[in-house]
């Protein structure tokens, strides 16, 4: 009897699919255990070039939900969405930043800049949006939807002041970010650094020579000690970044690995959002030489931020 | 795009990456077209475009494997690794299915190309929900991507390109011979399906090297264009190799100058558009064998024949109705604009019926001769005769107008 | 009818009968079977080519005449048989063998002048790495003059007639500087004095005591040019000096039946 209970609990739990991790983790703080999420895109997948496959396809039309980022994120896979969605729920969460929050896109007249996950104060939107997506899905868990964002929104809120402070340490003259896509672009608004990517806004774009000859000079004129590489993003690129300055007798090192469009490893704390936002934070303070603790926000972090 | 960026990208000046990548693409443009011209002349060019589709497979195979052994699934030289063995593993299908079974070539080359491309396909997007290791890089193989060349890499295809201009070297002869003449060849000792193999070996190894810098799906192109427009400069084939080489470095120079200084200009399909503004060039410019040279070398040999026909037709007293020749004699002051010939025309009407004559007699008085061959109806036979032969023709001349 | 020589048998210049295989012969082909597929185009083949011996290679199309040459020089692969050059395995003999194919088997278009061409004849002896010097310029020149070709170094061969094209195999084949000479229908499709002058420089070849072995497609000028036949048909027909072996009964069994007797040479100039 207890077990068709539970069986019956089970069933009970609405399937929900997301596309990114970030999506996913939102959907899982928000809906607890009523729901049961899978992501699509592993830790360190790129969603600018994700493909479905047709296991995705077929998750995706058995779930209840699907949730993705939206904003053109998922840019390969945006017809597919749309046409999934007139036959059931697909929600975009990302949209629900509002517009006068996003950045525009700097090619493209009506596109925004997808990467809002980089501003916490801008997921909490998406917190938001979650809880009402999952409450139209489930009416009767609406409670509990409500009690969980009010809860995880805290934690964005916590992790937006622990940001501010430990960016803020840095000395003004360093706070530039050198990273291989324009990925942090909302960063640099919250936190008043100025951001360059050698990668356009998707990692689809190629990086030009040009491009790169010019961060080469940014990096030598502004006199930048470090640059960052992103978990899925090839460091490639960056290298070569460092090797022209070097020829021009800047040297310039590997400030740190940054979650760019992907979480760290499913299980661990960078696997989450707050985790992954909080070592972005923590290192970067830490290599333009301001301060931050070594584990970072509640000394969390899987290894400890050491200054190279 | 930076007029000032170029020039200085074409110095060597506009910054370290610049010149990296713009050395690398020039050795590998040169290396590549040096072993596509014998591939051109062997008529192989499709089978080094199927090996080079059947790199993508094995650099998906050289992540999985080396990702799960917990390396860095992207060690470029793991990846070139696996790159070179399902490479050669479509080469060595190519082979059997063409010897073994009744499909000819190109069937098998269309054969191994779309499935071992198809099957690297499957392998990337496999790849692309792993979440160990980061895979983002390995789609920069399919057009290349230069901006990030590091020295290292630079490093590497020096020395591959090194060491294939001395394979090449070596094995010229070879080349040559089976290229011209297989059955020549078999018969001389050579060992012909050896020779093939490696010779496409070579291209193999030259592919994998460019993978990084313009991708697999265009090294085809740096491998058969520069040779192609070389075919225009020259009738030999040593010298195509080398001319192939130099218009293989140029487009690699060059083209890596125009992309560095203009934004959103990759690098490789740029290099490739160079070569094929190289090509255009020599199919119109080249002296000899060039469109520009052979329509006006046309022309002017138009222009002979219609003077040469025309001053016969004076000469024997014939009216000249047609329209060109007579703009030609008007041209060359042979006749007035009114049709009548002048002296100098008169002379030269003479000259030409005279020439006429001698290399009539001289067919008659020896008619096996080789030099007969160079009669064209233009040649004047003064160039190919001495004086006293063509006295001796004169002489017969004379005397069988003599008589009765 | 003789369908396939005893062995071992061989007809050496001077009639005399010797044993086993003849060490002087620069040929000396034993069984040797060649087919396409699953269908027999040379069977069983016996031959051995005499020593100075100016040797035409007759039969009617489709009768194994290129496949013989092909196969005995390793060309093509063959389905049995044992091949001696001089006494030795052919592998060991190349160098003393040179080759003139069909014209047709080679793209004329290649980027190659005359000169390129007759000196493709030495690539063997100058191996991989050393440079040609004077001296072979020498002999590649020397070799052009001499199949009246001289003045046509410079000549791209794809500017080249028929005839002149096949004077430039021979110039190579004459470069190599080899014992035997074994030609693949020299004179198919050349002009009357391209004809003259290639029969003029195998017999000074013969003169010189090397061999020369030839398919011939013309049987009106087989006694006219040449001193021994080998008659094939798949088959060995027949095999020897032409006054004793070139006559209507052997012919009659080469051709099948195809041939009318006003085709023999002796009677027409036609061609077969």
């Amino acid at each position: 009897m207890a077990a068709g209970w539970r069986a019956e609990a089970q069933a009970a739990r609405r399937q929900v699919v997301a596309t990114t991790g970030m999506i996913a983790d939102v959907l899982r703080q928000v809906g607890g255990n009523r729901i049961e999420v899978r992501g699509l895109m592993a830790a360190g997948v790129d969603p600018h070039s994700y493909r479905q496959t047709r296991s995705d396809i077929a998750l995706m039309t058995r779930a209840d939900l699907v949730a993705w980022h939206g904003l053109y994120l998922e840019a390969q896979m945006e017809s597919f969405l749309e046409t999934l969605g007139k036959r059931k729920p697909v929600v975009a969460l990302g949209e629900a930043v509002p517009k006068a929050d996003r950045l525009a896109h700097d090619e493209y007249a009506d596109r925004f800049d997808p990467h809002v996950w980089m501003d916490p104060r801008l997921w909490r939107h998406v917190a938001l949006a979650a809880r009402d997506a999952l409450a139209r899905l489930d009416p009767a868990g609406a409670e509990t939807y409500a009690a969980n964002a009010t809860r995880h929104i805290g934690e964005l809120d916590a992790l937006a002041t622990y940001a501010d402070r430990v960016l803020a340490s840095v000395p003004a003259t360093r706070r530039i970010l050198v990273t291989a896509h324009d990925a942090f672009n909302y960063f640099g608004r919250a936190h008043g650094y100025a951001v360059q990517g050698i990668q356009g806004i998707s990692t689809e774009s190629e990086a030009g020579l040009r491009r790169v000859q010019e961060l080469v000079d940014l990096l030598v004129q502004k006199q930048i000690t470090a640059v960052f590489i992103e978990t899925s993003v090839a460091d490639r690129n960056v290298r070569a970044l460092i090797e022209g300055a070097a020829a021009r007798g800047q040297n310039v090192v590997i400030g740190g690995e940054l979650f760019s469009d992907a979480m760290g490893a499913d299980g661990t704390y960078e696997g989450t959002y707050i985790g992954m936002i909080d070592h972005n934070a923590t290192v970067v303070a830490r290599a333009l030489g301001g301060e931050a603790p070594e584990r970072g926000m509640s000394g969390r972090l899987s290894t400890p931020v050491v200054i190279r | 795009m930076s007029w000032d960026v170029l020039f200085a990208a074409l110095t060597l000046t506009a910054g370290y990456n610049a010149a990296v990548v713009a050395v690398g693409a020039a050795l590998l443009g040169a290396s590549a077209a040096g072993i596509g011209t014998f591939v051109l002349l062997r008529k192989r060019a499709l089978v080094s475009d199927a090996v080079s589709h059947a790199t993508l497979p094995g650099i998906g195979l050289a992540f999985i494997v080396m990702t799960a052994f917990g390396g860095d699934g992207r060690s470029l030289a793991g990846l070139m690794a696996g790159a070179a063995v399902t490479a050669a593993l479509g080469l060595l299908a190519v082979d059997a299915i063409t010897r073994r079974s009744r499909l000819s070539e190109d069937a098998a080359i269309g054969a191994v190309l779309s499935v071992f491309f198809g099957a690297g396909i499957v392998l990337l997007t496999i790849i692309q929900t792993m979440s160990a290791g980061r895979q983002a890089g390995l789609s920069s193989f399919l057009l290349g991507s230069t901006a990030g060349m590091l020295f290292s890499e630079a490093v590497l295809i020096t020395v591959a390109s090194a060491a294939g201009v001395v394979a090449l070297y070596a094995l010229r002869r070879p080349m040559i011979l089976v290229g011209f003449d297989p059955s020549y060849a078999a018969a001389a000792g050579y060992n012909v399906r050896r020779i093939d193999l490696a010779m496409l070996l070579l291209a193999l190894v030259i592919t994998v090297i460019g993978l990084k810098v313009v991708g697999l799906v265009l090294i085809v192109a740096l491998m058969i264009i520069p040779p192609v427009a070389a075919r225009f400069w020259t009738d030999r084939a040593d010298r195509m190799v080398l001319i192939a080489a130099g218009l293989g470095a140029l487009a690699g120079f060059v083209g890596t100058a125009v992309s560095a200084s203009a934004h959103q200009l990759p690098t490789g399909p740029v290099v490739v558009v160079t070569a094929f503004v190289l090509f255009c060039l020599s199919l119109l410019a080249a002296p000899q064998r060039g469109l520009l040279a052979s329509t006006l070398r046309f022309r002017a040999f138009e222009a002979r024949v219609h003077e040469r026909q025309g001053l016969l037709a004076i000469a024997r007293g014939e009216a000249v109705y047609d329209r060109f020749t007579l703009a030609v004699l008007r041209r060359r002051g042979l006749v007035r604009p009114d049709g009548v010939p002048t002296l100098i025309g008169r002379g030269a009407a003479a000259a030409a019926l005279r020439d006429e004559a001698r290399w009539e007699a001289y067919r008659r008085l020896e008619p096996g001769s080789p030099l007969l061959g160079r009669y064209d109806g233009l040649t004047p036979i003064e160039t190919i005769l001495a004086a006293d032969q063509i006295a001796e023709l004169d002489r017969r001349l004379a005397l069988r107008v003599a008589a009765p | 009818m003789r369908l396939s020589a005893p062995r071992p048998q061989v007809i050496a210049r001077e009639g005399q009968v010797v044993e086993a295989i003849d060490t002087q012969s620069p040929l000396d082909i034993r069984g040797l079977s060649v087919t396409y597929g699953e269908k027999p185009v040379v069977f069983s083949v016996d031959f051995t080519v005499p020593a100075g011996g100016m040797v035409a290679i007759v039969g009617p199309n489709g009768a194994g005449k290129s496949s013989l040459l092909k196969a005995a020089l390793g060309i093509v692969p063959r389905l049995s048989g044992e091949i001696t050059v001089f006494g030795r395995p052919i592998e060991t003999a190349r160098g003393r063998i040179a080759y003139v194919p069909q014209r047709s088997s080679v793209d004329w278009d290649f980027p190659a002048r005359v000169l390129d061409v007759v000196m493709m004849g030495l690539y063997r002896q100058l191996g991989l790495w050393s440079l040609a010097k004077g001296e072979h310029r020498s002999r590649a020149l020397a070799a052009i003059e001499r199949v009246g070709l001289a003045g046509f170094e410079e000549r791209q061969i794809g500017q080249l007639s028929g005839g002149q094209q096949q004077r430039v195999f021979l110039a190579r084949a004459l470069a190599q500087g080899a014992d035997l000479y074994v030609l693949d229908e020299p004179f198919a499709g050349v002009d009357a004095a391209t004809e003259r002058a290639i029969v003029s420089v195998l017999q000074s070849l013969v003169a010189e005591g090397r061999t020369v072995l030839a398919v011939h497609h013309d049987l009106a000028t087989v006694p006219a040019y040449f001193d021994h036949v080998l008659l094939i048909n798949v088959r060995r027909i027949a095999a020897g000096r032409i006054a004793e072996v070139f006559n209507a009964e052997n012919l009659q069994a080469t051709y099948g039946g195809r041939l009318s007797l006003q085709q023999l040479p002796e009677l027409d100039r036609n061609r077969s």
